[in-house]
């Protein structure tokens, strides 16, 4: 069963372990308190990601400074590089060796690593690419924003490609999906995106790194580790050649076809017999929580439903739902990016409205419980 | 205008109070005594940095000139743009009189990302000034290494332990760098030294072409010290020749200052927390080896300079 009204960790957790197997439900150590940026970087030590790239820019250098002091603990590399660009790339580089390697920023320095990411999809290597995200266009603010949607949903650098996209929506969550984004990367030879926020990766929670259940990741016979009695191989996206690249970019596609199918993760809160369905991610969907509990208390019928993996969004949860519900709500930390993806799930069967703002600040219970219950009374 | 502190004390400031920089801050200060040898317009244009954030929190400015800053990595690309438009625009006669151009960045947004830009506006031989306020390290972000940054540093990315003593490479030599790209004026300088510096200034706004000044400003909260030494570390850092002052002038290497007595680095490292663990008796041989790393960089700038170490006088 892929989708099920439930607390979200729990449920998340026992999707998991029933569908994939990957993770274990006993905690590895005692929760401790942490911010999310720290906590993903712990959960990518624990993972095995042996490089880490970075490159300061608020609000993400909690991650940065906390690998640079812990990678070298563990015998593993930090490398403070020049620029984002070259962060992208030493990721390249270390993928290209069959190395866990991940690297992180937010908005304005995932703008500049959009070319790296488009070379590692086209090149079929692995990565884990962080974006703490802060409010734009340009050099915006340092507050919280979720108007990178498109960017990371859409692929955002140039070709056609996609990216798993994991938005947690506490600091456990980031940790787990910190898991996972490395297995995804490595089963799918994919460059996967986790997509946090300002506040995310700056507030701090009780964490159990909880590690996931060994995989069964297949052998990396592709990694350029010294072609010594073997034959050469080669990673590359330049494919010149007549129907080559379409060939390529077939397989491509046929990848992100089964990642359609296997991976959507989302939650589904109070929406069995919910009439205005909220939809919401990371740290909005939190704030949603709440005025569902509100107006609940109120006798309204009103749900929540969180995507978890962006891309590939869960489209087909939000199809069945339009059996029992009425409306749908988009709300997020930008000028309607995500309410896209909810419309075209939809796909005009029921009206979709959207509240939100162009992030860099972040919405309050307030303010979505005054638009949600003007909703319902108009 | 006679370079003397009566005079100086009459200019108007181009950098007004109530900006949001640290008390302290030494960077401000280089800031406004470049500003103190512009006579007449100029435009300024800075990278992502201390000195953006802090002046520019729109809707507010600090700024009484006119004033650009587009992203981290291109402060050489912006002022060339602008550059060049007012170029365009004088040619057909739009603007009138002459219009200084002046870039800001700091260590990170010149040494490390912004590099390829500042590279390709000198190359291509705009005629404006680049001024790197130098703090020796990211702290706008919070204090990480870049590669200005000294050797054994202690900063947030680049932090000092039992095992790794800070940074573990030493700084680049950006001046250098950009004496390679042959234009017709550079120079390092250090604000304690006003007059040397706006001096410096003045004379590179009067050269037509790329100019650059590499400054060094102090940073209290980065470098761990108190906020009223912010010019005499400065100063010490100079006297320890870590810091030479010297010009380059149409490939003309000068030095602008010999120091009576050359101090030890260790004078400038021990009032200064971020090197607090080179002082303990098992890092003394990290701190010879800055020593003598400091020692050879000073007998290359000298060779160059044409100087010799005998006019050191004790």
């Amino acid at each position: 069963m892929l989708f099920r009204s439930n607390n979200s960790i729990l449920w998340l957790l026992k999707f998991r372990i029933s569908k994939f197997n990957i993770l274990k439900t006993e905690a590895t150590t005692e929760p401790i308190l942490i911010c999310g940026n720290e906590a993903i970087g712990e959960a990518a030590i624990q993972a095995g990601c042996l490089a880490y790239f970075g490159y300061p820019i608020t609000p993400q250098n909690e991650l940065t400074a906390y690998m640079a002091a812990r990678m070298p603990e563990e015998g593993r590399v930090f490398i403070q590089s020049e620029s984002e660009l070259a962060a992208i790339n030493m990721v390249f580089g270390a993928s290209a060796l069959g190395v866990r390697a991940m690297t992180s920023s937010s908005s304005p320095g995932i703008s500049l690593k959009q070319e790296g990411i488009s070379y590692l999809a086209g090149c079929e290597l692995p990565a884990v690419i962080v974006n703490i995200s802060r409010g734009g266009p340009g050099l915006g603010n340092i507050g919280p924003a979720q108007s990178d949607y498109f960017q990371a949903t859409r692929g955002g650098g140039h070709g056609d490609y996609r990216t798993p996209v994991l938005a947690g929506a506490s600091v456990q969550e980031l940790a787990d999906v910190t898991f996972l984004a490395f297995d995804l990367a490595d089963r799918y030879r994919t460059p996967v995106l986790i997509l946090g926020d300002g506040i995310l990766g700056q507030m701090m929670e009780p964490v159990k790194f909880i590690h996931p259940e060994p995989v069964d990741l297949e052998p990396k016979d592709w990694i350029l580790g010294g072609a010594k009695g073997r034959p050469p191989r080669v990673v590359k996206s330049l494919f010149l050649g007549t129907g080559a690249l379409d060939a390529h970019n077939r397989k491509l596609q046929e990848r992100y076809r089964i990642i359609r199918e296997k991976e959507v993760r989302c939650e589904a809160y109070m929406t069995d017999d919910a009439e205005l369905i909220m939809v919401a991610y990371g740290i909005t969907a939190r704030l949603c929580r709440e005025v569902v509990r509100n107006l609940r208390r109120d006798g309204h019928k009103v749900g929540l439903f969180r995507p978890i993996t962006l891309w590939p969004f869960p489209s087909l949860k939000i199809a069945e739902l339009c059996r029992t519900a009425k409306r749908f709500l988009s709300v997020e930390m930008s000028y309607g990016q995500m309410v896209d993806d909810v419309r075209l799930a939809v796909n005009g069967k029921l009206p979709v409205e959207f509240f939100g703002n162009g992030g860099g600040e972040i919405l309050t219970v307030g303010e979505i419980e005054e638009y949600t219950r003007e909703l319902i009374s108009s | 205008m006679p370079l003397n502190l009566k005079e100086l004390s009459k200019k108007p400031e181009l950098l007004s109070p109530g900006h949001r920089a640290c008390a302290g801050c030494g960077s401000v200060v280089a800031i406004r005594q470049a500003l103190m040898a512009v006579d007449g317009p100029v435009v300024l244009a800075f990278a992502t940095g201390c000195m953006e954030v802090s002046t520019t929190i729109y809707p507010y400015t600090s700024w009484r000139v006119p004033y650009i800053h587009n992203a981290f990595e291109n402060a050489g690309a912006t002022i060339s743009g602008v550059e060049t438009a007012y170029r365009a625009l004088k040619k057909r006669g739009k603007i009138k009189g002459d219009i200084k151009f002046i870039a800001f960045g700091g260590d990170g947004g010149t040494y490390d990302i912004g590099l390829q830009s500042l590279s390709g506006a000198l190359e291509r031989g705009h005629n404006f000034l680049y001024i790197c306020y130098n703090n020796e390290a990211y702290m706008n972000t919070g204090i990480q290494r870049s590669s200005a940054t000294p050797f054994c540093a202690a900063t947030t990315t680049s932090p000092s332990g039992t095992v790794i003593p800070g940074k573990t490479q030493f700084p680049k030599d950006l001046t250098a760098i950009v004496a390679a790209h042959n234009i017709p004026y550079l120079a390092q300088a250090s604000p304690h030294n006003w007059r040397d510096y706006i001096g410096k200034v003045k004379k590179a706004l009067d050269i037509e072409g790329p100019k650059f000044i590499n400054v060094l400003s102090s940073c209290f909260r980065g470098w761990r010290t108190q906020p009223v030494t912010s010019i005499d570390i400065v100063k010490t850092a100079v006297e320890t020749c870590f810091w030479p002052l010297y010009e380059v002038e149409n490939g003309e290497w000068k030095l602008n200052y010999m120091p009576k007595e050359k101090l030890p680095v260790a004078e400038w490292i021990k009032v200064q927390g971020r090197f607090k663990h080179l002082l303990k008796e098992e890092n003394k041989p990290l701190l010879q080896e800055f020593q003598d790393w400091v020692d050879k960089q000073w007998d290359i700038l000298l060779q160059k300079t044409g100087d010799t170490v005998h006019k050191v006088v004790v």
